[in-house]
Order: C-alpha cells, then sequence, then structure tokens
C-alpha cells in the first residue's frame, strides 16, 4: 500500500506491506534506527513516538493508521541544529545510562510538554508511568523533564 | 531481535456496510482492528495469525463523542484518551472518564478504543465496570442488521463477548447517572501501577434524604471470568443505610458472589480478598467524601 503522511515536519510518501506497524515503517522501510524495539506488546515503551502531538505505540499501530497524520521520531527532536530542551535536560542530568529507552522516554515527555508546560512531579510521574529503563531508574529522567518545564523559554 | 507480525492483507472499508461484507468474506480468517493495542499484540506474540484484517479507521464518524437526548452517545472508535478528555463526559458521566483515566498507559490510550475494550471482553477490563454501573447499551451491527445488546447481558464469557460472527460494536449508548449520586473508579494492581487490575471496583450510590442507599450498583473487574454487575452485595445495600457494618456486609456479599481465577497478577483468593477490602474501602470513601 501506499502510505503519505507527515514526518518530522516533511511529507513523506512510501511503499509499505499491509501488515506492517508504525515501527517496520520507521526502522525498516525509511531507516530511522532511533525508534526502538523492545518488547513488541506495547509495554515497554522505547517504541514511543508522536502522532500528531500524542504518544503512540509505534510496534502496536499499524503503519496504515497513520496515514496523512504527523509523526514526531527522536530523529525529529532537533531543529536547525539545536537540540530540544529535553534532550539538553537529559543529557545535563545524566537522565540515562545505556540510553536504549531514552527515545522514548524523550518523547513521552515531548508528549506531555506540548499538552501541558508546566505539570507537577506527580504528571510527570504518569506521563513517563509506560515508559521502562532497566539501568538507571527514574529520578534523573523526572528531575530533567521538570527542569524543562521549569525554564524559562 | 524484532519479532514480525504474520504477514496479512488489511482492508479499509469506507463504510459499515462494506466492513460488515469485508468480515463476512469467506476466504480464510478475517479479525476486525480498531486501535490494534490488543490485536497487534497477539499477532505478534503468535496467538493469532489471521489472513487479513478490516479496519475501522476509515469508516466515518465511530469516534464521535455527543449526547442525545440526556444519554451519552460514545462512538466504538473513540479512544480512551478521547473519553478521559472529553468535558461532555467528565462533566456528565465522571465514572466513565475515571475509568477510562486508569486504562493502562497514556501511549495506549491514545490508541486503545471502547469498542475494541468491550469486544476483547476481557475480566479485568478498566472501563467494563463503570459502563456496568451505568447501564450502557451496546449498538452493534451485522449481517441480520443493526441490533442493541444490554451490557449486563454483553460479556458472554471468558474473553467472550455476545457478538455473532461478523458483528461491529459501533456505539455505545449511555443514560444518565441518577441526579446527585456518587460513583468512583478503584484500581487495584498487584504490580505496578500501570498494569491491569488485579481487581477493578466501579460503584454509583444515590442516597435519600435519610441517608439510606436508594440506588447502589457495583461493578467489578477481574473477579469473575467476565466483568460483572455485583448483584448480591447491591441487594444487601438497597433501601439501607450505608454504615459500616453495611459497607462490611456488602464487601463479604461481593467477596461470596465473585468467581476469580488465579493468573500472574494473583490468586483466585487472593483476588477474592481484594474485592471484599476493595469494595468496602470505595463504599465508605463514598459515604464519607473522601475521595
Amino acid at each position: 500500500m501506499t502510505l503519505t503522511f507527515t514526518l518530522n515536519g516533511q511529507p513523506c510518501a512510501t511503499e509499505a506491506p499491509d501488515h506492517w506497524t508504525v515501527l517496520d515503517l520507521l526502522r525498516d522501510g525509511l531507516g530511522l534506527m532511533g525508534t526502538k524495539y523492545g518488547c513488541g506488546e506495547g509495554v515497554c515503551g522505547t517504541c514511543t513516538v508522536l502522532a500528531d502531538d500524542r504518544p503512540i505505540r509505534a510496534c502496536l499501530v499499524l503503519a496504515a493508521h497513520v496515514r496523512d497524520r504527523a509523526l514526531v521520531t527522536v530523529e525529529g527532536l532537533e531543529a536547525d541544529g539545536q537540540l530540544d530542551p529535553i534532550q539538553t535536560a537529559f543529557a545535563e542530568r545524566g537522565a540515562a545510562q545505556c540510553g536504549f529507552c531514552t527515545p522514548g522516554m524523550m518523547l513521552a515527555a515531548k508528549a506531555l510538554l506540548l499538552e501541558s508546560p508546566t505539570p507537577t512531579a506527580h504528571e510527570v510521574r504518569e506521563a513517563l508511568s509506560g515508559n521502562l529503563c532497566r539501568c538507571t531508574g527514574y529520578a534523573k529522567v523526572i528531575e530533567a523533564v521538570l527542569a524543562v518545564a521549569s525554564s524559562p523559554r | 531481535m524484532s519479532v514480525r507480525l504474520h504477514p496479512f492483507r488489511l482492508l479499509e472499508p469506507e463504510s459499515l456496510t462494506d466492513a460488515v461484507d469485508a468480515l463476512g468474506q469467506l476466504d480464510g480468517e478475517a479479525r476486525l482492528v480498531a486501535g490494534g493495542t490488543a490485536l497487534v499484540a497477539m499477532i505478534r506474540l503468535g496467538l493469532l495469525k489471521p489472513d487479513r484484517l478490516v479496519s475501522l479507521h476509515r469508516v466515518p464518524a465511530l469516534g464521535q463523542i455527543g449526547v442525545e437526548g440526556r444519554s451519552l452517545e460514545l462512538g466504538a472508535m473513540a479512544t480512551h484518551a478521547d473519553i478521559e478528555r472529553s468535558r461532555v463526559v467528565r462533566d456528565g458521566w465522571p465514572l466513565l472518564a475515571e475509568a477510562a483515566r486508569r486504562v493502562a498507559t497514556p501511549a495506549i490510550r491514545t490508541s486503545g478504543t471502547i469498542g475494541g475494550n468491550l469486544a476483547y471482553a476481557e475480566a479485568a477490563s478498566d472501563p467494563a465496570p463503570a459502563l456496568l454501573c451505568l447501564d450502557a447499551e451496546v449498538r452493534v451491527v451485522g449481517r441480520g442488521g443493526e441490533r442493541v445488546i444490554p451490557i449486563a447481558s454483553f460479556f458472554r464469557g471468558f474473553y467472550e463477548a455476545a457478538l455473532e460472527p461478523g458483528e461491529i460494536v459501533t456505539a455505545l449508548r449511555v443514560p444518565p447517572p441518577p441526579a446527585g449520586a456518587r460513583s468512583g473508579y478503584v484500581k487495584f494492581t498487584s504490580r505496578s501501577a500501570e498494569d491491569k487490575p488485579l481487581v477493578g471496583v466501579a460503584a454509583l450510590i444515590a442516597l435519600d434524604s435519610s441517608g439510606r442507599c436508594a440506588d447502589i450498583r457495583l461493578g467489578l473487574g477481574g473477579a469473575a471470568p467476565t466483568p460483572i454487575r455485583a448483584d448480591g452485595a447491591e441487594r444487601t445495600l438497597r433501601g439501607e443505610t450505608l454504615t459500616d457494618a453495611a459497607a462490611h456486609a456488602a464487601a463479604d456479599a461481593a467477596a461470596r458472589e465473585a468467581d476469580p481465577l488465579s493468573d500472574l497478577m494473583g490468586s483466585a483468593s487472593y483476588r477474592r480478598e481484594m474485592i471484599r477490602v476493595w469494595v468496602r474501602r470505595l463504599l465508605v470513601a463514598l459515604r464519607d467524601g473522601t475521595r
């Protein structure tokens, strides 16, 4: 099938087999390897990307279901050579260890901040509740998201 | 290493009539897909190997949320995120909004749909106990035409809904809760907060001027092979004053009429105890206005 959608701000038209998920489309169809395959069942959250500014599980959503929608992956967080404030905050605060969960964490955080620019710590925890980290924990991740929320823009 | 989905052909009908026809074709197994949060995971795990998926995404207006007369009209393709954010639902059917907010995690709620949740007929559904309390009606369409199924008879067995082959859930009609009713949903998880409920308890109570239960409804998830109404517990309270002792007795009745299963989240006997605990706590909290 032919799919047209917006990918990281650019129009995109591509072919995909019927049974592909968004994750297959991104990694195997378009060569964007930032979005990770973790559990494949929607539990771990590392494949989280944005569709129309809301978080989705790329491993569960069929590629056909993002037709004509606007996708943002971790590759699209940076704009004009400038890192997104979320990326900067994660780096400055050491909010990653192996980094495998990081793309999903950052996009889940991005979705939260787009909807609610000044969240409470509880809201950050809820927003990241579907993103599992198996090495370092969550304290620095939450600190990083709160730091972005409280920084002047 | 990534595990691919078993290949299938995807059909994307643009009307319900075409969707019914697509499901009814006789070339191999067909499955309906809405959000895919349950179905795609099952295909990934190799539990299902359908030849065709019939998507509802291109059928117009299936995700609408509105009010007709005094009842909520909820399109089957409305996502849990749509429902939790809907001003109409939050104002008029807060129990449903609360349950929708407790489904899985944010990125699942943006895809998972209310129609898919009900058709999946999982015992540990979050919205089902709330919809049971609200006496919702499920609208379905199939080759035999349209029909309406009261939610109390919608869940037929373990992962089995009262849908004929090829029938599609199109909408829910949810009557307004009684004026002045108090309601709440508690989700008890035994592992992590975003897990499926070990038990879920939805309650709706309306007290008369002397503090007696004029209306009492209890819905349970994870308490039986399907979501259920706790009819026996409701009977112990109807017309009675909601004292601590009455709440205890109702909780005991709910635990007795439950028929829970054992799984990785907890044993049947643990579930029965947690039903007893959470029914009592929720009733008392609603009475006292502490939630």
